[in-house]
């Protein structure tokens, strides 16, 4: 077994880990909490009918989501993500905004996909993310794909792909991650142990101990972190981004982390056992960890955190108020788009009497 | 001050109704932004609904323990922002969008996203108006889709044609570019003289087209093109006068009878809701008569004559709009109560339009009343493919000689009026519609009181 | 007779063919534990016990193959898609696996593979999907779309009996929104392959199914209003379609208007005009006529799903002009 587990970074008085500035301490900080308040907010809209849609809450796992991203280089036409549902995260750290976030969950006119998708399944080629379909295992082939082009075209950039232990089962998973690295490819796969897919507890989704084992059947070096070790998922990634730009081939990181919400908000989570969802909040909240690292480590100081809490907020309620209250699309803008040519759909014979 | 509606959320696509488990706020509580108003509970999960925004609760329209449809209003909120309302993203109420506003734009999607939609253009007609032109005509010109539909009609309609040997142009169409449609065709071959149920070689050629010749309107003159009732009107009394050889006879019946019975029930009748009329006698006696002389309630088919079984009594109404001729099914089993019910109840539903189809078919006799606007005696034209009309005139006092028990003659005054019938000599011959008439006279004038 | 929804009519149909047989089992995502995304297994992992309610991977052509499988073993497997959209993912194992196989082997394999279908529910593009089409093309499989919760108690039934494979497809919009009283102690079982006329007309006849039924009555009664009658046929079998009952219905009302709730092009409406052309051509009296859902991915916003999918308002206003032709 090639995985090993990266040291969580030592409290004490350490020095900031090696290549991660001060600034980006904060950065990493700032991602990690407008996720989860962002999906705060996304939960209240839901309640209150303006999201109509499922909600998927990604707490508990934002960790690894920020930190898996940050690790890729960002700007226009450089690396490229696809996310899941629960890394809304990762596509912050990309460049997607509240707002748009905001506009796409309730289904607005100036949304990125003008009301036609739900919850976080956009694009955005250029920033570098392109959004999930909800069958899971499809995007590892189709990174595959966006990645042998990079290779191909012998562009230094890579992508990164996320999977959940549930996803891991799909035809598409096994196949895809096997052409990536039969192709070597320089892509970056992230399997999200997060313990439920929807109610399937690990046991009854596969009979591995970990995921990573999965990628090692495929000739592919894995390694398995503490997902919830913001700092340790981050230095892994930035290994395997590393090693992906330099042509070696496909990487698969394992996150070990815990959805601490249901499946989607509808999900009472009655399958969970007792006391485990308060035990993963208070002992092991990757955020509340995050914090206290940079703290007690006198990295930054509690004050600046709690000033940017704010800052947050204000931004979470400035995004929502701009958008809040703006219209659906137009109905007859659903026959648009099918194909480029002809542009647009005909309107059946019925709704033109 | 703005009002925010706070409604039942559907949490979960399957979810169609939830239940308010609790009020965590009163009437008039200040409540912040997202603070929880109230919980509710559906057949997934139970949930804390939090405010939308800041402000005062005003109302509450679902009380605790109340189960309401998703999307139910719940609750108002009073806030002291002039912030426009938002419209529920209920289907119901969809804004149209609004003209860009000039506000920072987020980065748009890209390659893949979804382009940008004008309102649609392309459209698939409804096939609502043919006017291609689909092919020739026999006689060599170009015939339209439309023409083609008239003259053709629908498989259904073609193949009723061709059983019933009909020409599809020859019948007025009221279906959508004047086709002909299945209860089109079925009433014409109901009315017409034509093979009913026809074997071969005793087939009729189809009637030709009535064709109404063209008149020179002068300056000044008003023309309209006829109603659709008062064409089908038109086409079918030449259609009558071409196939029936009309004949009509008079006679002069003596009310007095029937006039003093009317005077003695007619308050009866009306307590029980029916107009007693002079018509219903009539009515009530030819439907008797009809049984008895079984020529009068017949219809001629190519070569061969059909007594029809049941007694199928039209009662012609004119209305403002024209012509039309309710049936009253099964006569002669009606009492004279039954006959006034059925004459008031089809006249009034004539006049506001509400005869089902089935209504003006299959009628095997006709009446019709012009007496009541004073006519002394007519010759109506025959209802198709009836073989006899009878015609009311106005009943009135006159003078009439009459012969007193003691033999001598005296002028007396009496309730007189005249009956005519026109009927059709291919079949029924003078002294067949004589004695029928005589036989209606004779019971008229001794109306038995049993029957009133 | 308490009345009971669609979704608990299925349940009871799927308990009492348990208590039945012991053949019968149940394997799916979610199933066992949670009772399903929707509950229509709620409790059976307690009365069953783990060998007959199986917790399965996200894996949907494992579980349609492990069912045949099992199948060709004497066991009368039923599959849950938890959202009929993944089916799909199973697409190959029921087309070239599972269809061909009494045929091609004379292998039986009376599986029942079903999952909650169609729209209206704001489930955007991958939790809404009509999936019978691509299906409908396939000789060997059976396809049931139950309207009523006697039916989708009947149906349950008659399938988890029937030697063949069948694909149940029930519809998320009703699950909860339909509400029947059934009688208790007697043993329903609606018939695979017959349609039924869920409601008597003389001027039109809407043949339908699913969702679609009750938009199509909610219609007929509209119309009836206005004095045009209209019979529907509620297909409730998609394959092998009850030819007789449409060609029936056609015969009565001359004039035929089908109504789904699936995309326009390759929809089943395409086949039943063509039956209907073959079969009762001389008895029509206006064009045949379909009233479906536009030829797009079914989008999220409300706005755009209810101008996407057909609405009962369209069927009145088809059902009129078709009524006046």
């Amino acid at each position: 077994m090639t995985s090993r587990i990266v040291p969580a970074t030592q409290p004490g008085h350490p020095a900031i880990p090696a290549e991660v500035e001060r600034s980006q301490l904060l950065e990493i900080y700032y991602y990690l909490r407008l996720t989860r308040t962002l999906e705060e907010r996304l939960t209240a809209l839901y309640r209150q009918t303006k999201v109509i849609g499922g909600l998927f809450r990604s707490l508990g796992q934002e960790g690894e989501s920020v930190a898996s991203a940050y690790a890729l280089e960002r700007g226009r036409h450089r690396d490229l993500l696809s996310p899941l549902i629960r890394n809304l995260g990762s596509m912050l750290v990309m460049g997607a905004t509240p707002l748009q976030i905001l506009r796409q969950y309730m289904a607005k006119v100036e949304g990125p996909t003008r009301g036609r998708e739900l919850n976080i399944h956009f694009n955005d080629l250029e920033l570098g993310y392109v959004g999930q379909i909800s069958h899971l295992g499809d995007m590892i082939p189709v990174m595959a794909g966006i990645t042998l082009t990079f290779k191909l075209r012998r562009e230094p950039r890579v992508g990164l792909v996320y999977i959940g232990d549930g996803g891991t089962s799909t035809g598409t998973f096994h196949e895809g991650l096997n052409f990536a690295a039969v192709q070597r490819c320089p892509l970056v796969v992230i399997g999200e142990y997060n313990h439920w897919a929807y109610s399937t507890p690990p046991a009854k989704q596969f009979a591995v101990t970990h995921l990573a084992e999965k990628a090692q059947g495929y000739g592919i070096p894995t390694v398995t972190v503490d997902g919830n070790d913001v700092l340790a998922v981050y230095a892994a990634a930035k290994h395997a981004v590393e090693r992906a730009r330099r042509g070696k081939g496909v990487h698969f990181i394992e996150v070990k982390t815990y959805r601490r919400k249901g499946h989607a908000e509808h999900d009472d989570q009655h399958y969970v056992p007792e006391d485990e969802l308060e035990r993963w909040a208070k002992e092991n909240d990757p955020i509340d960890r995050y914090a206290k690292q940079l703290i007690e480590n006198e990295w930054v100081e509690a004050a600046e955190l709690t000033a940017m809490d704010q800052r947050i907020r204000d931004e979470v309620d400035r995004a929502t108020d701009a958008c809040v209250d703006e219209p659906l699309p137009a109905p007859e803008t659903a026959l648009g788009g099918v194909y480029a040519d002809p542009a647009d759909t005909e309107k059946l014979w019925f709704r033109l009497l | 001050m703005a009002r925010i509606d706070v409604l039942m959320p559907q949490m979960g696509e399957s979810i169609a109704e939830g239940t308010l488990s609790k009020w965590l706020k009163k009437l008039g509580d200040e409540v912040k932004r997202d603070e929880p108003l109230f919980e509710i509970s559906t057949d997934k999960v139970d949930a804390e609904i939090p405010a939308p925004a800041a402000g005062k609760l005003v109302e509450i329209k679902v009380q605790e323990g109340q189960t309401v449809p998703v999307q139910t209003l719940v609750a108002v909120l009073e806030t002291d922002k002039n912030a426009a309302v938002s419209a529920p993203t209920a289907p119901k109420a969809e804004p149209a969008p609004k003209p860009a506003t000039p506000k920072p734009e987020p980065p748009k999607a890209t390659a893949s996203a979804p382009a940008p939609v004008a309102p649609v253009v392309t459209t698939a007609r409804p096939p609502d108006r043919p006017t291609a032109q689909v092919g020739k005509g026999g006689d060599g010109g170009v015939e339209t889709a439309e023409e083609r539909l008239r003259r053709k009609s629908t498989p259904l309609v073609r193949k009723i044609a061709a059983e019933h040997q009909v020409d599809i142009s020859t019948i007025p169409g009221t279906g959508f570019a004047g086709r002909v449609t299945k209860n089109d065709i079925l009433g014409f071959i109901e009315r017409a003289p034509v093979g009913v149920t026809p074997t071969p070689g005793t087939r009729q050629p189809a009637p030709g087209a009535v064709v109404h010749p063209t008149v020179e309107a002068w300056p000044g003159d008003r023309v309209e093109p006829m109603s659709k009732i008062r064409k089908i009107t038109a086409d079918h009394m030449i259609q009558s006068r071409r196939t029936s050889a009309h004949v009509t006879s008079f006679f002069e019946v003596d009310y007095s009878r029937v006039a003093e019975l009317r005077a003695k029930h007619k308050a009866s009748y009306a307590e029980r809701g029916a107009n007693l009329t002079y018509l219903a006698f009539i009515a009530k006696v030819c439907a008797e008569q009809l049984r008895a002389h079984a020529v009068v309630n017949a219809a001629v088919s190519g070569d061969t004559i059909i007594y029809r079984r049941d007694i199928n009594i039209g009662i012609a109404v004119a209305l403002e709009w024209g012509l039309i001729v309710p049936v009253i099914k099964h006569a002669d089993e009606l009492s004279l109560m039954g006959l006034t019910r059925a004459i008031n109840d089809l006249g009034e539903r004539a006049r506001t339009k509400k005869l089902s189809p089935d209504e003006i078919q299959r009628g095997t006799f006709t009446i019709t009343n012009p007496g009541v606007f004073g006519s002394y005696a007519g010759a109506p034209i025959i209802n198709q493919p009836q073989v006899a009309i009878l015609g009311v005139g106005t009943i009135e006092k006159r003078p009439k000689v009459i012969t007193l028990p003691d033999r001598t003659d005296t002028i007396a005054v009496r309730v007189m009026g005249m009956i005519s019938m026109s009927y059709d000599h291919r079949v029924v011959d003078g002294a067949d519609a004589d004695r029928f008439l005589a036989d209606v006279k004779k019971t008229l004038q001794e109306f038995p009181e049993g029957a009133v | 007779m308490a009345e009971i929804t669609y979704l608990e009519a299925i349940r009871q149909g799927l308990w009492e063919e348990m208590e039945r047989d012991e053949r019968v089992f149940i394997l799916g995502e979610d199933v066992g534990a949670y009772g399903g995304a929707f509950k229509v297994t709620d409790g059976f992992l307690k009365r069953f016990g783990e060998s007959r309610v199986i917790d399965t991977p996200i894996s949907e052509a494992a579980i349609v193959g492990a069912a045949a499988g099992a199948a060709h073993m004497g066991l009368r497997p039923v599959a849950e898609m938890q959202f009929i959209d993944f089916i799909s993912c199973a697409y190959d194992m029921l087309t070239n696996y599972v269809a061909t196989a009494r045929y091609r082997a004379g292998l039986a394999t009376p599986i029942v593979v079903r999952g909650p279908c169609g729209g209206f529910v704001r489930g955007g593009p991958f939790h809404s999907q009509n999936p019978e089409a691509a299906f409908f093309h396939t000789p060997g499989l059976k396809i049931v779309a139950p309207a009523t919760a006697r039916d989708a108690k009947g149906l349950i039934k008659a399938a988890i009996r029937d030697d063949d494979p069948v694909l149940y497809l029930e519809h998320k919009w009703l699950y909860r929104r339909i509400k029947e009283s059934l009688p208790e102690g007697e043993e329903i079982l609606t018939p695979i392959g017959r349609a039924r006329v869920a409601r008597e007309g003389r001027d039109l006849s809407i043949v339908t199914y699913g969702a679609m039924v009750w938009k199509s009555l909610e219609a007929a009664e509209q119309l009836d209003k206005d004095g045009v009658s209209v019979e529907v046929l509620d297909l409730r079998t998609l394959l092998p379609l009850d030819d007789a009952a449409i060609v029936a219905t056609v015969k009565k009302t001359n004039k035929l208007l089908i109504v789904h709730e699936d995309t326009r092009t390759g929809g089943l409406a395409g086949e039943i005009a063509a039956r209907i052309n073959e079969q009762a051509f001389e008895w029509l009296d206006g064009p045949i006529m379909r009233v479906t859902a536009h030829d797009v991915p079914l989008p999220y916003a409300p706005t755009l799903e209810d101008f996407v999918l057909p609405q009962t308002e369209d069927v009145v206003k088809a059902a009129r002009w078709l009524a006046a032709y």
